[in-house]
């Protein structure tokens, strides 16, 4: 505890002071997962392997990385399907993947990114079946084809170790932490143990140990010194209005309708990526919204109101349709993903 | 499921609505022509400010306009090759003396969040500043 009297300077924030809902919102985010086929590229699978076995299934957590996920493939491929001259010939350094369609995922992008990105890339193409819409938003396994070897280097960027994983996620943190506040003192105030803490808490998926240290530089939704819970409902929902959403309330120096700017990037079906500043509050103090954000960067595709027209799009967040009432200083507090980025991921409507 | 209104609010409805064929491919070919536009690269360039941090050697010429669509990886392509450092060499980039952004962030992106009196400052070392 005597960690939080040198790396803070502002109100402290502790489990008690953070509301219910926010901290189910955070939970529900982590915990979130999406099904993964993994196969070996067939031309690539060695003499002597067990075919036929060749596929991995795995509920990966949305916000681990696919680095992560290798130590386990790895022991499912050694175990099953390569015999043990092969399995000796494994360099995880040369493997990489890409989904059925040709699309090289990258390793620093978390799972549940990968898998939105891939839900509205699908959204683009020319549906080959005459199903119904409802299948846009079915949760299918993302089926990913492992390659063992040449891994196209020049378009990866990073080599796929678990240390090259946890400085790309690091320096997400550290993007945000300045988005936030126009400085990294949070990320940097840090000591040591908690820098190493919160990848730990990534790598063993463990939301206490994750969120231990996160506490420390994710805004909160509630003022600080509240003693009393804000009037939340009894029925957390999606479509809840948040507690801090009361004008009458007085806003913390370091919660998430203070910050200069709330970390989010814009997703569109095969690229590209928009960010900018996305301050929480209008110029009319009301708060900033998802449908404004939205109509503001994509005015083609969210037509801003008075719009009486068939819906052209979606928004996915963490795969989950968000109300377009939603704020954006609200999502960068309780629906962030792990590395502190709000991911928009919009697809076209069927 | 409700049924359609209208309403925006109502986004739970997409999952479920029936269209018939035609309103379909008309909304999804207006919707496919706004991806177009939007896909459109950046022709513009944006001003790039790079200061050396450490011992890292200073370059004659510190501003560059580097087009706004390219990836940050193609900016410390540049760099390399304005330093004449080999790939093997080590080189590593900051943005505000703050972090390092990912590679294949857009020089776009990066300008529009974080630039300082219309440029966006590059730090460069030889060696890990911030751990």
């Amino acid at each position: 505890m005597s960690a939080y009297g040198t790396t803070r300077h502002h109100g402290q924030q502790s489990a008690s002071t953070t509301p219910a809902s926010t901290t189910l919102f955070r939970r529900l985010t982590w915990e979130g997962t999406v099904p993964l086929e993994i196969r070996v590229d067939s031309k690539e699978l060695p003499a002597n392997s067990d075919r036929g076995l060749e596929c991995y299934y795995i509920q990966a957590p949305r916000v681990s990385y696919l680095p992560l996920l290798m130590p386990e493939i790895r022991r499912f491929l050694m175990d099953v399907v390569f015999d043990e001259a092969a399995g000796k010939m494994l360099k995880e350094e040369e493997w990489w993947f890409e989904s059925e369609e040709g699309t090289l995922l990258k390793w620093h992008w978390p799972i549940g990114l990968i898998y939105d990105n891939h839900t509205i890339s699908a959204s683009i193409r020319p549906s080959s079946q005459t199903s119904t819409s409802h299948h846009n938003l079915q949760v299918t396994p993302l089926k990913l084809i492992l390659h063992l070897a040449s891994p196209p280097t020049e378009k990866l960027l990073l080599s796929p170790s678990t240390e090259s994983c946890k400085q790309a996620f690091m320096g997400q943190l550290k993007e945000a932490d300045f988005i936030r506040w126009g400085n990294t003192k949070r990320m940097t105030g840090l000591r040591k143990p908690d820098q190493d803490g919160i990848w730990e808490g990534i790598k063993e998926h463990n939301f206490d140990d994750y969120w231990r240290v996160a506490s420390k530089i994710v805004p909160t939704t509630a003022p600080a010194r509240s003693s009393s819970p804000p009037p939340a409902s009894s029925n957390p929902s999606m479509h809840t209005r948040p507690p801090s959403a009361d004008p009458q309330s007085a806003p913390d120096r370091d919660g998430a309708y203070t910050v200069r700017s709330v970390p989010v990037r814009l997703y569109l079906p095969d690229g590209p990526v928009m960010q900018d500043v996305v301050s929480p509050t209008l110029e009319d103090g009301s708060a900033h919204t998802l449908a404004h954000y939205l109509s503001t960067h994509l005015p083609l595709l969210f037509p801003p109101a008075p719009y009486s027209g068939p819906e052209l799009a979606y928004a996915l967040i963490h795969g989950v349709l968000v109300p377009p009432d939603a704020e954006m200083a609200w999502l960068g507090a309780c629906m962030a993903g792990a590395d502190g980025w709000v991911s928009v991921c919009v697809g076209i409507a069927r | 499921m409700a049924q359609a209104s209208g309403s925006p609010d109502d986004s739970g409805r997409l999952a479920t609505l029936p269209w018939t064929p035609g309103d379909a491919s008309e909304t999804a070919a207006e919707a496919l022509q706004a991806l177009d536009t939007y896909k459109k690269k950046d022709p513009f360039k944006v001003v790039v400010r790079f200061k050396a941090v450490g011992n890292a050697p200073i370059m004659r010429q510190n501003f560059y306009k580097i087009t706004a669509s390219n990836r940050f990886q193609a900016v410390i392509q540049f760099l390399r090759k304005e330093l004449s450092w080999k790939s093997g060499d080590p080189l590593f980039t900051y943005i505000n003396l703050a972090f390092s952004p990912a590679p294949d962030d857009t020089v776009s992106n990066l300008y529009k969040s974080f630039a300082t009196e219309g440029h966006l400052i590059v730090n460069y070392s030889t060696t890990a500043a911030w751990g």
